[in-house]
Protein backbone atom coordinates (compact mmCIF):
# COMPACT_ATOMS: atom_id res chain seq x y z
CA UNK A 1 0.00 0.00 0.00
CA UNK A 2 1.29 3.44 -0.87
CA UNK A 3 2.39 5.78 1.84
CA UNK A 4 0.39 9.01 2.11
CA UNK A 5 3.66 10.92 1.91
CA UNK A 6 4.26 9.49 -1.59
CA UNK A 7 0.87 10.70 -2.83
CA UNK A 8 1.09 12.87 -5.90
CA UNK A 9 -1.08 15.57 -7.33
CA UNK A 10 -1.54 15.40 -11.09
CA UNK A 11 -3.04 18.12 -13.27
CA UNK A 12 -4.86 16.81 -16.35
CA UNK A 13 -5.81 19.45 -18.91
CA UNK A 14 -8.67 18.18 -21.10
CA UNK A 15 -9.96 21.58 -22.19
CA UNK A 16 -11.40 21.49 -25.71
CA UNK A 17 -11.94 17.75 -25.66
CA UNK A 18 -15.52 16.82 -26.52
CA UNK A 19 -15.07 13.40 -28.09
CA UNK A 20 -14.01 11.10 -26.53
CA UNK A 21 -14.04 13.79 -23.82
CA UNK A 22 -12.45 14.63 -20.45
CA UNK A 23 -13.52 11.31 -18.89
CA UNK A 24 -10.96 9.59 -21.15
CA UNK A 25 -8.19 11.72 -19.71
CA UNK A 26 -9.41 11.08 -16.17
CA UNK A 27 -9.52 7.31 -16.77
CA UNK A 28 -6.02 7.37 -18.30
CA UNK A 29 -4.68 9.30 -15.27
CA UNK A 30 -6.42 6.75 -12.98
CA UNK A 31 -4.48 3.90 -14.65
CA UNK A 32 -1.22 5.59 -13.72
CA UNK A 33 -2.29 6.71 -10.24
CA UNK A 34 -1.80 5.03 -6.89
CA UNK A 35 -3.85 5.10 -3.73
CA UNK A 36 -3.91 8.55 -2.13
CA UNK A 37 -3.06 10.46 -5.33
CA UNK A 38 -5.11 13.49 -6.27
CA UNK A 39 -6.08 14.19 -9.88
CA UNK A 40 -7.16 17.70 -10.86
CA UNK A 41 -9.06 17.58 -14.15
CA UNK A 42 -9.71 20.64 -16.31
CA UNK A 43 -12.31 20.50 -19.03
CA UNK A 44 -14.79 22.53 -21.03
CA UNK A 45 -17.28 19.80 -21.97
CA UNK A 46 -20.61 20.49 -20.22
CA UNK A 47 -21.10 16.74 -19.68
CA UNK A 48 -18.02 16.60 -17.45
CA UNK A 49 -19.55 17.10 -13.93
CA UNK A 50 -22.13 14.26 -14.10
CA UNK A 51 -19.57 12.00 -15.83
CA UNK A 52 -16.94 12.55 -13.17
CA UNK A 53 -19.49 11.84 -10.42
CA UNK A 54 -20.77 8.68 -12.11
CA UNK A 55 -17.24 7.49 -12.78
CA UNK A 56 -16.06 8.13 -9.20
CA UNK A 57 -19.09 6.38 -7.72
CA UNK A 58 -18.58 3.24 -9.80
CA UNK A 59 -14.80 3.13 -9.34
CA UNK A 60 -15.11 3.89 -5.59
CA UNK A 61 -12.97 7.01 -5.73
CA UNK A 62 -13.74 10.34 -4.09
CA UNK A 63 -14.83 13.56 -5.77
CA UNK A 64 -13.27 16.27 -3.59
CA UNK A 65 -14.82 19.14 -5.58
CA UNK A 66 -16.29 20.13 -8.93
CA UNK A 67 -16.35 23.79 -9.78
CA UNK A 68 -17.60 25.54 -12.90
CA UNK A 69 -15.42 28.58 -13.54
CA UNK A 70 -15.71 31.25 -16.23
CA UNK A 71 -13.37 29.52 -18.68
CA UNK A 72 -13.29 25.92 -17.48
CA UNK A 73 -14.68 23.21 -15.23
CA UNK A 74 -12.32 21.96 -12.52
CA UNK A 75 -12.82 18.58 -10.84
CA UNK A 76 -10.59 17.29 -8.04
CA UNK A 77 -10.65 13.53 -7.48
CA UNK A 78 -8.85 11.56 -4.75
CA UNK A 79 -7.88 8.01 -5.65
CA UNK A 80 -8.97 5.58 -2.94
CA UNK A 81 -9.30 2.38 -4.93
CA UNK A 82 -6.15 1.40 -6.74
CA UNK B 1 13.95 25.64 -51.85
CA UNK B 2 12.67 24.86 -48.40
CA UNK B 3 13.35 21.25 -47.42
CA UNK B 4 10.28 19.67 -45.80
CA UNK B 5 10.74 16.24 -44.26
CA UNK B 6 7.58 14.27 -43.49
CA UNK B 7 8.07 11.32 -41.16
CA UNK B 8 5.30 8.77 -41.72
CA UNK B 9 3.45 7.73 -44.86
CA UNK B 10 -0.13 7.31 -43.66
CA UNK B 11 -3.15 9.41 -44.63
CA UNK B 12 -1.91 12.66 -43.07
CA UNK B 13 1.71 12.47 -44.28
CA UNK B 14 0.69 11.52 -47.81
CA UNK B 15 -1.97 14.24 -48.10
CA UNK B 16 0.41 16.89 -46.82
CA UNK B 17 3.20 15.84 -49.20
CA UNK B 18 0.81 16.08 -52.16
CA UNK B 19 -0.56 19.45 -51.01
CA UNK B 20 2.79 21.28 -51.00
CA UNK B 21 3.79 23.27 -54.09
CA UNK B 22 6.77 21.48 -55.72
CA UNK B 23 8.09 24.84 -57.00
CA UNK B 24 8.54 26.07 -53.44
CA UNK B 25 9.23 22.96 -51.40
CA UNK B 26 11.59 20.03 -51.70
CA UNK B 27 9.46 17.34 -50.06
CA UNK B 28 10.72 14.00 -48.72
CA UNK B 29 8.46 11.39 -47.14
CA UNK B 30 10.11 8.73 -44.96
CA UNK B 31 7.90 5.72 -44.24
CA UNK B 32 8.68 2.43 -42.53
CA UNK B 33 6.57 0.41 -44.98
CA UNK B 34 6.51 0.34 -48.79
CA UNK B 35 2.73 -0.17 -48.68
CA UNK B 36 0.02 2.21 -47.50
CA UNK B 37 -2.87 0.58 -45.61
CA UNK B 38 -6.47 1.85 -45.60
CA UNK B 39 -6.86 1.20 -41.86
CA UNK B 40 -10.68 1.44 -41.55
CA UNK B 41 -10.90 -1.60 -43.85
CA UNK B 42 -9.56 -3.89 -41.10
CA UNK B 43 -13.03 -3.82 -39.47
CA UNK B 44 -14.59 -5.66 -42.42
CA UNK B 45 -11.69 -8.10 -42.76
CA UNK B 46 -12.19 -9.10 -39.11
CA UNK B 47 -16.01 -9.18 -38.89
CA UNK B 48 -17.13 -9.92 -42.45
CA UNK B 49 -14.19 -11.87 -43.83
CA UNK B 50 -13.74 -9.19 -46.52
CA UNK B 51 -10.84 -9.51 -48.93
CA UNK B 52 -7.75 -7.49 -47.98
CA UNK B 53 -6.61 -7.28 -51.60
CA UNK B 54 -7.75 -3.67 -52.09
CA UNK B 55 -6.75 -2.39 -48.65
CA UNK B 56 -3.12 -1.59 -49.47
CA UNK B 57 -1.30 0.18 -52.30
CA UNK B 58 2.37 1.02 -52.84
CA UNK B 59 3.03 4.40 -51.20
CA UNK B 60 5.21 5.49 -54.13
CA UNK B 61 2.17 5.41 -56.45
CA UNK B 62 0.15 7.60 -54.09
CA UNK B 63 2.65 10.48 -54.01
CA UNK B 64 3.21 13.14 -56.66
CA UNK B 65 6.25 12.38 -58.77
CA UNK B 66 8.11 15.41 -57.38
CA UNK B 67 7.94 14.00 -53.84
CA UNK B 68 10.88 11.84 -52.80
CA UNK B 69 9.88 8.65 -50.97
CA UNK B 70 12.35 6.82 -48.75
CA UNK B 71 11.40 3.50 -47.20
CA UNK B 72 13.26 3.48 -43.89
CA UNK B 73 12.43 3.28 -40.20
CA UNK B 74 13.34 6.50 -38.39
CA UNK B 75 15.03 5.91 -35.04
CA UNK B 76 16.10 9.36 -33.87
CA UNK B 77 14.99 12.94 -34.52
CA UNK B 78 17.16 15.78 -33.26
CA UNK B 79 14.81 18.75 -33.27
CA UNK B 80 17.55 21.12 -32.12
CA UNK B 81 19.92 20.29 -34.98
CA UNK B 82 17.20 19.73 -37.62
CA UNK B 83 18.35 16.26 -38.47
CA UNK B 84 17.10 12.70 -38.23
CA UNK B 85 18.64 9.25 -38.35
CA UNK B 86 17.21 6.00 -39.72
CA UNK B 87 17.72 2.38 -38.66
CA UNK B 88 20.18 2.02 -41.57
CA UNK B 89 22.18 4.96 -40.10
CA UNK B 90 21.24 7.32 -42.93
CA UNK B 91 21.01 10.95 -41.91
CA UNK B 92 18.56 13.52 -43.30
CA UNK B 93 18.63 17.27 -42.65
CA UNK B 94 15.61 19.53 -42.97
CA UNK B 95 14.31 23.06 -42.71
CA UNK B 96 10.89 21.92 -41.45
CA UNK B 97 9.90 18.49 -40.12
CA UNK B 98 6.38 17.11 -39.87
CA UNK B 99 5.91 14.09 -37.63
CA UNK B 100 3.05 11.90 -38.85
CA UNK B 101 4.13 8.46 -37.67
CA UNK B 102 0.79 7.31 -36.28
CA UNK B 103 0.72 4.87 -33.36
CA UNK B 104 1.33 1.15 -32.99
CA UNK B 105 -0.69 -1.29 -30.91
CA UNK B 106 1.07 -2.57 -27.82
CA UNK B 107 -0.51 -5.67 -26.23
CA UNK B 108 2.28 -5.92 -23.64
CA UNK B 109 0.66 -3.14 -21.57
CA UNK B 110 -2.15 -5.50 -20.44
CA UNK B 111 -1.08 -8.78 -18.76
CA UNK B 112 -2.48 -11.77 -20.64
CA UNK B 113 -3.42 -9.78 -23.75
CA UNK B 114 -0.38 -10.86 -25.75
CA UNK B 115 -1.30 -14.54 -25.30
CA UNK B 116 -4.90 -13.92 -26.44
CA UNK B 117 -3.83 -11.67 -29.29
CA UNK B 118 -1.52 -14.42 -30.49
CA UNK B 119 -4.53 -16.76 -30.61
CA UNK B 120 -7.38 -14.57 -31.86
CA UNK B 121 -5.78 -11.40 -33.32
CA UNK B 122 -7.44 -7.97 -33.22
CA UNK B 123 -8.84 -5.39 -35.67
CA UNK B 124 -6.60 -2.41 -34.85
CA UNK B 125 -3.18 -3.75 -35.84
CA UNK B 126 -2.54 -5.36 -39.24
CA UNK B 127 -4.30 -7.26 -42.02
CA UNK B 128 -2.87 -10.56 -40.69
CA UNK B 129 -4.23 -9.87 -37.18
CA UNK B 130 -7.67 -8.95 -38.57
CA UNK B 131 -7.73 -12.18 -40.62
CA UNK B 132 -6.83 -14.12 -37.47
CA UNK B 133 -9.81 -12.56 -35.66
CA UNK B 134 -12.08 -13.51 -38.57
CA UNK B 135 -10.93 -17.14 -38.29
CA UNK B 136 -11.57 -17.09 -34.52
CA UNK B 137 -15.10 -15.73 -35.06
CA UNK B 138 -15.78 -18.24 -37.83
CA UNK B 139 -14.79 -21.09 -35.50
CA UNK B 140 -16.97 -19.79 -32.63
CA UNK B 141 -19.82 -22.19 -31.90
CA UNK B 142 -21.47 -20.47 -28.91
CA UNK B 143 -20.67 -19.12 -25.45
CA UNK B 144 -19.76 -15.63 -24.27
CA UNK B 145 -17.98 -13.02 -26.37
CA UNK B 146 -16.78 -9.91 -24.56
CA UNK B 147 -15.69 -6.99 -26.75
CA UNK B 148 -14.33 -3.63 -25.76
CA UNK B 149 -11.34 -1.35 -25.51
CA UNK B 150 -8.56 -2.34 -23.13
CA UNK B 151 -7.59 1.27 -22.32
CA UNK B 152 -9.58 4.52 -22.23
CA UNK B 153 -7.61 5.97 -25.14
CA UNK B 154 -7.84 4.15 -28.48
CA UNK B 155 -7.90 5.06 -32.17
CA UNK B 156 -11.33 5.46 -33.75
CA UNK B 157 -13.61 5.74 -30.65
CA UNK B 158 -16.69 4.29 -32.45
CA UNK B 159 -14.86 1.09 -33.45
CA UNK B 160 -15.74 -0.93 -30.30
CA UNK B 161 -19.46 -0.31 -30.93
CA UNK B 162 -19.05 -1.20 -34.60
CA UNK B 163 -17.20 -4.39 -33.59
CA UNK B 164 -19.91 -5.65 -31.21
CA UNK B 165 -22.74 -4.79 -33.64
CA UNK B 166 -20.98 -6.58 -36.51
CA UNK B 167 -20.34 -9.59 -34.23
CA UNK B 168 -24.05 -9.68 -33.42
CA UNK B 169 -24.95 -9.52 -37.13
CA UNK B 170 -22.45 -12.27 -37.96
CA UNK B 171 -23.80 -14.63 -35.29
CA UNK B 172 -27.38 -14.00 -36.44
CA UNK B 173 -26.45 -14.80 -40.05
CA UNK B 174 -24.77 -18.00 -38.92
CA UNK B 175 -27.71 -19.02 -36.71
CA UNK B 176 -25.51 -18.91 -33.59
CA UNK B 177 -26.92 -15.87 -31.82
CA UNK B 178 -29.25 -17.88 -29.55
CA UNK B 179 -26.30 -19.88 -28.18
CA UNK B 180 -24.19 -16.75 -27.63
CA UNK B 181 -24.04 -14.04 -25.01
CA UNK B 182 -22.53 -10.74 -26.12
CA UNK B 183 -21.05 -8.36 -23.55
CA UNK B 184 -19.87 -4.87 -24.44
CA UNK B 185 -17.19 -3.49 -22.09
CA UNK B 186 -16.37 0.18 -21.72
CA UNK B 187 -14.30 2.22 -19.26
CA UNK B 188 -16.83 5.07 -19.64
CA UNK B 189 -20.03 5.62 -17.63
CA UNK B 190 -22.07 4.80 -20.80
CA UNK B 191 -21.72 2.84 -24.02
CA UNK B 192 -20.47 5.78 -26.10
CA UNK B 193 -18.46 8.51 -24.34
CA UNK B 194 -20.16 11.49 -26.05
CA UNK B 195 -23.63 11.80 -24.50
CA UNK B 196 -25.45 13.06 -27.62
CA UNK B 197 -24.41 10.01 -29.64
CA UNK B 198 -24.80 7.60 -26.72
CA UNK B 199 -28.50 8.49 -26.69
CA UNK B 200 -28.67 7.12 -30.24
CA UNK B 201 -26.25 4.18 -30.01
CA UNK B 202 -26.97 2.63 -26.59
CA UNK B 203 -30.62 1.76 -27.46
CA UNK B 204 -29.34 0.02 -30.62
CA UNK B 205 -27.06 -2.22 -28.52
CA UNK B 206 -29.87 -2.99 -26.07
CA UNK B 207 -32.34 -3.78 -28.86
CA UNK B 208 -29.92 -6.41 -30.15
CA UNK B 209 -29.63 -8.10 -26.78
CA UNK B 210 -26.09 -6.92 -26.05
CA UNK B 211 -25.22 -6.61 -22.36
CA UNK B 212 -23.39 -3.37 -21.53
CA UNK B 213 -20.79 -3.26 -18.71
CA UNK B 214 -19.89 0.38 -18.01
CA UNK B 215 -16.89 1.69 -16.03
CA UNK B 216 -15.03 -1.54 -16.72
CA UNK B 217 -11.38 -0.61 -17.08
CA UNK B 218 -9.43 -3.67 -18.21
CA UNK B 219 -6.59 -4.59 -15.85
CA UNK B 220 -5.66 -8.07 -17.12
CA UNK B 221 -6.87 -11.09 -19.07
CA UNK B 222 -6.45 -14.65 -17.84
CA UNK B 223 -4.17 -16.21 -20.44
CA UNK B 224 -5.84 -19.61 -20.09
CA UNK B 225 -9.56 -18.99 -19.42
CA UNK B 226 -10.06 -15.61 -21.11
CA UNK B 227 -11.65 -14.10 -17.98
CA UNK B 228 -11.17 -10.33 -17.86
CA UNK B 229 -10.42 -8.50 -14.63
CA UNK B 230 -11.02 -4.77 -14.21
CA UNK B 231 -9.09 -2.15 -12.27
CA UNK B 232 -12.26 -1.73 -10.21
CA UNK B 233 -11.94 -5.37 -9.07
CA UNK B 234 -14.72 -7.00 -11.17
CA UNK B 235 -14.20 -10.22 -13.13
CA UNK B 236 -16.00 -11.18 -16.33
CA UNK B 237 -15.85 -14.79 -17.50
CA UNK B 238 -15.87 -15.18 -21.29
CA UNK B 239 -14.84 -17.59 -24.04
CA UNK B 240 -13.64 -15.00 -26.54
CA UNK B 241 -12.13 -11.77 -25.14
CA UNK B 242 -11.96 -9.43 -28.15
CA UNK B 243 -10.04 -6.47 -26.72
CA UNK B 244 -8.73 -3.50 -28.66
CA UNK B 245 -5.09 -3.29 -27.58
CA UNK B 246 -3.50 -0.19 -26.05
CA UNK B 247 -1.20 1.81 -28.32
CA UNK B 248 1.98 3.82 -28.10
CA UNK B 249 3.66 6.37 -30.36
CA UNK B 250 6.43 5.28 -32.74
CA UNK B 251 9.66 4.01 -31.17
CA UNK B 252 11.68 7.13 -31.97
CA UNK B 253 14.18 8.85 -29.68
CA UNK B 254 13.67 12.60 -29.65
CA UNK B 255 16.05 15.38 -28.78
CA UNK B 256 14.85 17.12 -26.60
CA UNK B 257 13.22 14.09 -24.94
CA UNK B 258 10.47 16.21 -23.35
CA UNK B 259 8.54 16.68 -26.63
CA UNK B 260 6.71 13.37 -26.09
CA UNK B 261 4.39 12.29 -23.26
CA UNK B 262 4.13 8.95 -21.37
CA UNK B 263 2.51 7.26 -24.40
CA UNK B 264 5.25 8.63 -26.72
CA UNK B 265 2.72 11.05 -28.28
CA UNK B 266 4.04 14.42 -29.48
CA UNK B 267 3.03 17.37 -27.31
CA UNK B 268 1.34 19.41 -30.00
CA UNK B 269 -0.28 22.86 -29.97
CA UNK B 270 -3.94 22.12 -30.55
CA UNK B 271 -4.57 24.84 -33.12
CA UNK B 272 -1.20 25.57 -34.81
CA UNK B 273 -0.10 21.88 -34.70
CA UNK B 274 3.45 22.93 -33.88
CA UNK B 275 5.44 20.63 -31.61
CA UNK B 276 5.58 22.46 -28.28
CA UNK B 277 8.83 24.10 -27.33
CA UNK B 278 10.76 23.63 -30.60
CA UNK B 279 11.00 25.58 -33.86
CA UNK B 280 10.20 24.31 -37.37
CA UNK B 281 8.45 21.13 -36.27
CA UNK B 282 4.82 20.13 -36.70
CA UNK B 283 2.92 16.97 -35.79
CA UNK B 284 -0.35 15.57 -37.09
CA UNK B 285 -2.74 12.63 -36.84
CA UNK B 286 -2.55 9.80 -34.32
CA UNK B 287 1.07 10.68 -33.43
CA UNK B 288 -0.09 13.78 -31.50
CA UNK B 289 -1.57 14.26 -28.03
CA UNK B 290 -4.36 16.52 -29.39
CA UNK B 291 -7.59 16.35 -27.35
CA UNK B 292 -9.65 14.98 -30.24
CA UNK B 293 -10.46 11.56 -31.72
CA UNK B 294 -7.66 9.64 -33.38
CA UNK B 295 -9.19 9.14 -36.83
CA UNK B 296 -8.41 9.69 -40.51
CA UNK B 297 -10.54 12.81 -40.74
CA UNK B 298 -8.35 14.55 -38.16
CA UNK B 299 -5.15 13.70 -40.03
CA UNK B 300 -6.76 14.97 -43.26
CA UNK B 301 -7.85 18.33 -41.83
CA UNK B 302 -4.60 18.78 -39.91
CA UNK B 303 -2.55 18.19 -43.08
CA UNK B 304 -4.46 21.08 -44.69
CA UNK B 305 -3.79 23.38 -41.74
CA UNK B 306 -0.04 22.63 -41.84
CA UNK B 307 0.13 23.08 -45.63
CA UNK B 308 -1.45 26.52 -45.34
CA UNK B 309 0.93 27.59 -42.58
CA UNK B 310 3.93 26.45 -44.62
CA UNK B 311 2.54 28.62 -47.43
CA UNK B 312 2.65 31.59 -45.06
CA UNK B 313 -1.11 31.74 -44.53
CA UNK B 314 -2.86 31.85 -41.16
CA UNK B 315 -4.66 28.61 -40.39
CA UNK B 316 -5.91 26.92 -37.22
CA UNK B 317 -7.16 23.39 -36.56
CA UNK B 318 -10.69 23.37 -35.14
CA UNK B 319 -10.53 19.90 -33.55
CA UNK B 320 -13.20 18.73 -35.97
CA UNK B 321 -14.27 15.08 -35.84
CA UNK B 322 -16.47 13.31 -38.36
CA UNK B 323 -16.19 9.63 -37.48
CA UNK B 324 -18.45 7.14 -39.27
CA UNK B 325 -20.31 4.45 -37.30
CA UNK B 326 -21.65 1.30 -38.99
CA UNK B 327 -24.75 0.01 -37.19
CA UNK B 328 -24.51 -3.35 -39.03
CA UNK B 329 -28.12 -3.11 -40.22
CA UNK B 330 -27.55 -1.12 -43.41
CA UNK B 331 -27.56 2.20 -41.55
CA UNK B 332 -24.72 4.45 -40.55
CA UNK B 333 -24.17 7.65 -38.63
CA UNK B 334 -21.34 10.06 -37.80
CA UNK B 335 -19.82 11.42 -34.60
CA UNK B 336 -19.48 15.12 -35.34
CA UNK B 337 -17.89 17.62 -32.97
CA UNK B 338 -14.98 20.05 -32.52
CA UNK B 339 -12.97 21.75 -29.78
CA UNK B 340 -15.60 24.48 -29.54
CA UNK B 341 -18.77 22.48 -30.22
CA UNK B 342 -19.95 19.46 -28.24
CA UNK B 343 -20.82 16.32 -30.23
CA UNK B 344 -24.18 16.76 -31.99
CA UNK B 345 -26.85 14.09 -32.41
CA UNK B 346 -26.75 12.52 -35.87
CA UNK B 347 -29.57 10.19 -36.88
CA UNK B 348 -28.57 6.84 -38.46
CA UNK B 349 -29.59 6.55 -42.12
CA UNK B 350 -28.89 4.32 -45.11
CA UNK B 351 -27.36 7.30 -46.89
CA UNK B 352 -24.77 7.75 -44.14
CA UNK B 353 -23.82 4.08 -44.31
CA UNK B 354 -23.40 4.43 -48.07
CA UNK B 355 -21.14 7.44 -47.46
CA UNK B 356 -18.87 5.41 -45.19
CA UNK B 357 -18.63 2.69 -47.83
CA UNK B 358 -17.99 5.28 -50.56
CA UNK B 359 -15.04 6.69 -48.57
CA UNK B 360 -13.25 3.32 -48.88
CA UNK B 361 -13.42 3.72 -52.66
CA UNK B 362 -12.49 7.39 -52.96
CA UNK B 363 -9.76 7.19 -50.31
CA UNK B 364 -6.92 6.63 -52.78
CA UNK B 365 -7.72 9.61 -54.98
CA UNK B 366 -8.54 11.77 -51.97
CA UNK B 367 -4.89 11.32 -50.89
CA UNK B 368 -3.87 13.22 -54.03
CA UNK B 369 -5.98 16.22 -52.99
CA UNK B 370 -8.21 16.12 -56.05
CA UNK B 371 -11.42 15.92 -54.03
CA UNK B 372 -10.65 18.85 -51.71
CA UNK B 373 -13.39 21.16 -53.10
CA UNK B 374 -15.95 18.42 -52.39
CA UNK B 375 -14.61 17.81 -48.87
CA UNK B 376 -14.51 21.57 -48.11
CA UNK B 377 -18.16 21.87 -49.15
CA UNK B 378 -19.20 18.78 -47.21
CA UNK B 379 -17.38 19.64 -43.97
CA UNK B 380 -18.74 23.22 -44.05
CA UNK B 381 -22.27 21.88 -44.56
CA UNK B 382 -21.95 19.44 -41.65
CA UNK B 383 -20.09 21.75 -39.20
CA UNK B 384 -21.18 20.94 -35.61
CA UNK B 385 -21.81 24.64 -34.90
CA UNK B 386 -24.40 24.59 -37.70
CA UNK B 387 -25.98 21.34 -36.63
CA UNK B 388 -26.24 22.25 -32.92
CA UNK B 389 -29.44 23.64 -31.49
CA UNK B 390 -31.74 20.67 -31.95
CA UNK B 391 -31.35 20.13 -35.68
CA UNK B 392 -30.03 16.72 -36.68
CA UNK B 393 -27.37 16.44 -39.35
CA UNK B 394 -28.27 16.03 -42.99
CA UNK B 395 -25.96 13.94 -45.13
Amino acid sequence: MANEADAQKTLVDARGSSCPGPITDLAMAYRRAKKGDVIELWGTDPGMPPDVKAWAEKTHNEVVSIETQADKIVAVVRILNR
Amino acid sequence: MERVLIVGAGAGGTMLANALDPRRFEVTVIGASADHLFQPGLLYVAFRGASARRLARPERQLLRRSVRFVQEAVTRIDLNRHSLTTAAQQQFDYDTVVIATGVVTDRAQIPGLAAWGERIGDYHSTVAEAQKLWRALAAFRGGTIALGQSTPLIKCPPSPIEGILLTDALLRRRGRRAQSKLVFLTPYPRAYPAEAMNAILEPVLRARGIEIRTVFDVDQVDAASGAIRSLEGDTLACDLPILIPPFAGAAITYEPAGVVDNDRLLKTDKTTLRVQGVEHAFALGDATNLPTSKAGVGAHLEAKVIARQLNGEAAAFSGRTHCPVDLADGRGTFVIGSYAAAVVPCRPTRMRHWMKMAMARIYWISLRGWLEPMFDWYFARTAPEKLAGGATARP
